[in-house]
């Protein structure tokens, strides 16, 4: 799990974040096109766009790439959109964090420090995410893929290292200002994705946070699985920002 | 000092020199970083706002603000004083400081008072006062169009817009808020 995700505990366990791993081990297991919509829970996580509890949509596919899933979103949006009765969005733009960067700030990532970003941040990833907050997103109105994020950044997603800068191949799609969905190219190597459970876990304890606990099960299944492509979206956020709602709170039943 | 989690409405903070106080926030996450707050400020001083972001685990420093409800007494022409209702104590504040809200000020009205540091910055006056005309051009009789105005000077000094019906010696309700006529209060 990732480090800065907060499980909700309960008597005897917690409330899972997300389905990741236990779709993960289905794909391991020899399904190629598997789905998981339900609930999800995450703690410290509360605003207009944040919910602890709020309804995920992930869906994987074996063989497939990160374009795939841009397709598979942009017709499922508008499908969407046409069941809710509201116009469907304009056409999606697909462009790389640097270049958005480049667009909106002038910094070039692929070259730039922390100091670059932010003078309030010595961490290179807290120093972009508040440029990112202040200056980027506010700026992505139209529908927007945004792939290729730093490699600092990777989570569960393949890292490349043939380009200007080593990138996450990863994207994030935007639909009405809001991050609505997250993509990657899975990790399907043990090794590497123990090492990543590792350094989460070093970074969580530096901040004197508690450590995930590693499960070696899945760590183990992620060795069997093929080229996977996954995804991750927020039904919440589909339907609001569909509706041109300004949260999800207005979407929620009971 | 503030944690990030303790950002709401209303809380008031020193930034860059200034008291500010926060009118509008938003959490925000983004997909792989650590939480922040988007917050929209406001400058008590002189009003002016903007933008800025903290980071889950920074810290805000505490305005030195101290609100009181106070009493005005009267003034010399350079200062006016009001007495604090917690304590009694009688404070004069500079003319300049309060020259927007003179106008409405009745002797023993309860007003807002902020102070930053220990000076007086603000007078907040009650929403509504009736005052009483010294002098308006004579109405013509039986005119009783709406929308058209004429200049009433009150007993402070001020000057407003009332209806052409309104006539010297006769109260009226004020809007602190805009300086504007309300309507025509029962003679006292």
């Amino acid at each position: 799990m990732e480090e800065q995700l907060f499980a909700l505990p309960v008597a005897d366990g917690y409330l899972r974040t997300s389905p990741e791993f236990a779709c993960k081990r289905v794909v391991a297991a020899g399904l190629p096109r598997i789905y998981d919509l339900g609930p999800c829970f995450r703690d410290r996580e509360r605003g207009s766009w944040h919910g602890r509890e709020f309804t995920m949509l992930e869906w994987y596919r074996a063989g497939a790439g990160l374009a795939d899933l841009m397709d598979d979103v942009e017709a499922l949006v508008a499908t969407a959109a046409n069941a809710l009765g509201v116009d469907a969005p304009a056409a999606w733009r697909r462009v790389t964090v640097r270049d958005l960067f480049l667009e909106t700030t002038g910094v070039d990532l692929a070259t730039a420090s922390a100091s670059d970003l932010s003078s309030r941040d010595r961490g290179f990833d807290d120093a972009f995410f508040r440029r990112f907050v202040e200056d980027v997103e506010p700026r992505i109105t139209a529908p927007t893929f945004v792939r290729d994020w730093p490699a600092s950044q990777a989570a569960l997603a393949q890292v490349r290292d043939d380009g200007p800068w080593p990138v996450a191949c990863r994207f994030e799609g935007f639909l009405g200002g809001v991050e609505l969905c997250n993509a990657f190219l899975e990790v399907v190597d043990s090794q590497e994705q123990l090492r990543r459970a590792l350094s989460v876990n070093a970074a969580r304890v530096a901040a004197g946070e508690s450590p995930h606990p590693v499960d070696m099960a899945f760590v183990e299944a992620v060795g069997r699985m093929p080229t996977t492509a996954g995804i991750a979206m927020g039904l919440d956020r589909l339907v609001a920002a569909l509706c041109g709602w300004d949260g999800i709170e207005r979407g929620r039943v009971g | 000092m503030y944690q990030s989690a303790e950002i709401r409405n209303g809380l008031k903070i020193e930034l860059e020199g200034y008291p500010y106080v926060i009118t509008y926030f938003q959490f925000v996450k983004p997909g792989k970083g650590t939480a922040f707050t988007r917050v929209k400020l406001r400058n008590l001083l002189n009003g002016n706002t903007l933008e800025r972001t903290w980071r889950s685990g920074e810290t805000l420093e505490p305005a030195d603000i101290e609100e009181f409800t106070m009493q005005y007494l009267y003034n010399d022409g350079e200062q006016w004083f009001f007495m604090n209702q917690e304590n009694f104590e009688q404070v004069g504040i500079q003319k300049e400081s309060i020259a927007d809200v003179t106008p409405w000020l009745l002797e023993e009205a309860m007003c807002e008072v902020m102070f930053y540091k220990g000076r007086a910055v603000s007078v907040v006056p009650p929403t509504f006062v009736e005052l009483q005309i010294t002098y308006t051009e004579p109405g013509a009789r039986g005119n009783t169009a709406t929308g058209t105005n004429k200049q009433a000077v009150l007993t402070t000094g001020a000057s407003v817009g009332v209806p052409l019906f309104i006539e010297s010696g006769e109260f009226i309700r004020i809007d602190t808020r805009t300086g504007e006529y309300v309507e025509r209060v029962g003679k006292k």
